[in-house]
């Protein structure tokens, strides 16, 4: 008995994951619980925790590809024995590259369940596709039992036809339609286009043409990256503005020392009050109508050296700081080990971006994510001591004088610091 | 509307159609005294008399022929053949008589002729038992075929095929007869061969008939839980068959998945997707696909049986694999 592995679904938004590691070999005995693998995200790496124990059982699906969620990357077997791959297996097993891969191998990805019933109960298109035309009145006479591995393997080592190109008639009519190169559209995890992907491509943002400029390769971006473009992307139907003012900052570096807190702590608390005073810095706009949140998550944009990471302080205005400093000491303990789980960078009712450590800086504005009406961009303190703060907001939410005042208030909050000392969630 | 069962459905509506028109009348195996195997003619004999509910001997073809002769001659005879198996024997009657003399006669004689008859795989009859033929007899032109999946479907269709003029099979199935549904007596029937949509969905449009029909609407419900959302087409005839309907719930899901119990070779579920291709070819985003029964004589091991015709999870993993291509 040999029970699957499935790609987990880690976040909302993950539809592919890439497999990085086997932690375990083909016959390996494996613990309930136990890590086998390592799948990177859209945001980290996460271990694939086996959900029985037993004996690792191959085809195990290939290292560094990028395999639809729910696909089976590989087998948990009751005894040893069944650990042992079956011929054909590794077709059985395929995943996706996110280049085409070379024709010969594309078809390939379509999956094969190990428990296919037998053939005629099938549906058999991709059999019927693979007869070459000039025997297919030959082929096939009804048989009693028709094999069934033998046809869908011949299917799976397809070559595209012709064009080099597979399309659905309603794909190639709807690109026809749309004015859309089907040649520039990325095929589906079957290898061929759909309407699906015809219409992702022709809502998606045209890809410059390269084609007159310099040579170039085309690398995939890492999970991360990926996830940080389409979320950016996304923001591009939010109506923004933006409003700056400049503030010292060395008085609350200097009580923040005292207090035991880093900088971005204290900034974010300060926000986190601000924020809490006028709800409409909580709200964000939806479809449905204007979500209120009854608590401040402030997200804190940190650098990763490979991309960027908003890890979320939970109700940042009023819990008792010390819990505050833990979570953060927590939080970036995960980054640094690339083990960050959407729980704890989503979600975030405001954000906070800090660029100050950049004496260069003197002044930037930050992209508001989608989920958030406001984020606050705090750059390098001048010559003159103070630093440039630039809130960028919703205006579909967040109207000019709100913002002004927002910073009015974050600016006396700068200058009377009874509230780190004491009071409001001092120490 | 009351609840019955498909085989009550089907006596109501031979006793309102003998009452209706004495020219009706019903002939067959066991149909009279006995009351009809699946108890279809109950209680018609005791009330229309043996003249018009006569037992035959077990010679399809001579009383097959019988009520061809009776049609020619102005009555509205229906046939029951015990299974779908025995037409076999009545071919000739079938196909050489009643589906060619209208068109030999020059339409000079009619063929009001209803032949009732239950097929199926059902519970291990063996392989000459459990036949479906739907796919044979569809392949004779000047037939109509009607394939009732419901009890109302069973009345309403019974009643409209001894009004008909043409020869019309009712194709039953063993194993509906002890389906229960609701049945308005009094409503307007849809016209006899047209389809209906059982089910509305996004994803894919599944055409099943007979009793492939609750197992479609069974799986629907799987998937829809999932996320796939499935349009199921009744098409309750095969001969017509009411491809508008069935254009227009593909050209919106933009897929097809054909399920029939019969054998997949040169099936009703081949025509459906042949002649859809051909309508709908440029609306279509993935290849059509058909869950059918094996091209093989049906098992008498149970276990064999079962295997040999498809189940709701045979749908149900073909949808998944059609949707998984995207």
């Amino acid at each position: 008995m040999k029970a699957e592995i499935t790609m987990p679904v880690l976040s909302d938004t993950m539809q592919t994951g890439r497999l990085t590691r086997w932690n375990k070999a083909v016959g390996e005995v494996i613990k309930k619980g136990e890590a086998v693998a390592e799948v990177e995200t859209d945001k980290a790496i996460l271990d694939v925790e086996a959900f029985a124990d037993g004996f690792l059982a191959g085809p195990l699906a290939a290292v560094d590809t990028d395999i639809p969620v729910r696909q089976v990357i590989g087998y948990i077997a009751d005894t040893p024995e069944a650990t042992k791959t079956d011929s054909g297996g590794a077709a059985r097993v395929a995943a996706t590259t996110a280049p085409p891969a070379p024709p010969s191998a594309a078809p390939g990805a379509v999956p094969e369940k190990k428990t296919a019933p037998p053939d005629t109960l099938q549906p058999t298109a991709p059999a019927a596709a693979a007869t070459p035309p000039d025997t297919a009145p030959s082929e096939k006479p009804a048989s009693p039992l028709p094999p069934h591995t033998p046809t869908a393997a011949a299917a799976a080592l397809q070559p595209p036809h012709a064009g080099g190109l597979q399309a659905s008639p309603y794909a190639r009519a709807l690109a026809r339609d749309l004015e859309l190169d089907l040649s520039q559209v990325k095929p589906g995890p079957d290898g061929i286009i759909h309407a699906a992907q015809v219409l992702a491509s022709a809502l998606a943002p045209e890809d410059a043409d390269l084609r007159r400029g310099p040579p170039y390769t085309i690398e995939r971006p890492s999970m991360l990256r990926a996830a940080v473009a389409r979320n950016m992307s996304a923001t591009l139907d939010t109506p923004t503005f933006l409003i700056s003012s400049r503030f010292a900052t060395a008085p609350l570096h200097a009580a923040a020392k005292q207090a035991g807190l880093s900088l971005t702590l204290a900034l974010t608390r300060a926000c986190a009050l601000t924020v809490a005073e006028d709800p409409w810095f909580n709200q964000v706009w939806t479809r449905q109508g204007l979500a209120k949140r009854s608590r401040v998550d402030v997200g804190i944009a940190v650098d990763t050296g490979d991309g960027l990471i908003t890890p979320v302080l939970r109700d940042a205005a009023s819990r008792p700081l010390k819990e505050l400093v833990e979570d953060w000491r927590i939080l970036l303990g995960k980054v640094k080990k690339g083990r960050i789980y959407p729980e704890d960078y989503q979600g975030a009712s405001f954000y906070l971006s800090n660029l100050g450590v950049f004496p260069e800086v003197e002044r930037f504005n930050a992209i508001v994510p989608v989920g958030a009406s406001a984020i606050l961009a705090v750059a390098a303190v001048g010559s003159d001591g103070r630093a440039d703060f630039t809130l960028s907001c919703d205006h579909r939410v967040i109207f000019g004088a709100d913002a002004a005042r927002f910073l009015q208030r974050l600016g006396k909050r700068l200058e009377d610091l009874s509230w780190l000392a004491t009071g409001e969630g001092g120490l | 509307m009351s609840e019955m069962l498909y085989w009550q459905a089907l006596n109501r509506a031979m006793d309102a159609e003998m009452a209706a028109d004495e020219t009706v009348l019903t002939l067959g195996e066991d149909v009279g005294l006995y009351g009809g195997t699946y108890r279809v003619t109950e209680g018609l004999m005791a009330k229309y008399g043996e003249w018009r509910v006569r037992d035959t001997p077990i010679s399809e073809n001579s009383f097959t022929g019988l009520g061809v002769g009776a049609a020619m001659l102005g009555l509205r005879p229906v046939v029951e053949i015990m299974t779908i198996n025995f037409a076999l024997f009545a071919m000739d009657a079938i196909v050489n008589m009643a589906a060619k003399i209208p068109f030999m006669s020059g339409g000079q004689f009619p063929m009001p002729l209803t032949i009732r008859m239950p097929g199926g795989v059902a519970k291990q009859l063996g392989a000459q038992h459990s036949q479906r033929l739907e796919h044979m007899l569809m392949n004779v032109p000047g037939l109509r075929i009607v394939v009732p999946a419901t009890p109302q479907d069973a009345y309403w269709q019974l009643r409209q095929a001894i009004r008909s003029d043409d020869p019309i099979l009712v194709l039953e199935h063993e194993l509906l007869y002890f389906s229960k549904g609701d049945v308005d007596e009094a409503t307007l029937a849809p016209p006899i061969h047209q389809a209906v949509a059982r089910r509305r969905g996004r994803d894919i449009t599944c055409i099943a008939y007979s009793r492939m029909l609750p197992l479609a609407l069974q799986a629907a419900e799987t998937l829809a839980a999932e996320g796939i959302e499935l349009t199921v087409i009744d098409p309750r005839s095969l001969s017509p068959i009411d491809w508008d309907t069935c254009v227009r719930a593909v050209e919106q899901t933009h897929r097809c998945l054909i399920v029939e119990e019969d054998c997949r070779f040169a099936g009703a579920g081949a025509e459906f997707a042949a002649t859809l291709q051909e309508r709908c070819f440029y609306l279509l985003d993935a290849p059509i696909q058909r869950v059918a029964g094996m091209d093989i004589p049906t098992p008498f091991n149970g276990t064999l049986e079962a295997a040999s015709i498809p189940r709701g999870e045979h749908i149900v993993q073909a949808a998944r694999q059609m949707m998984a291509q995207q």
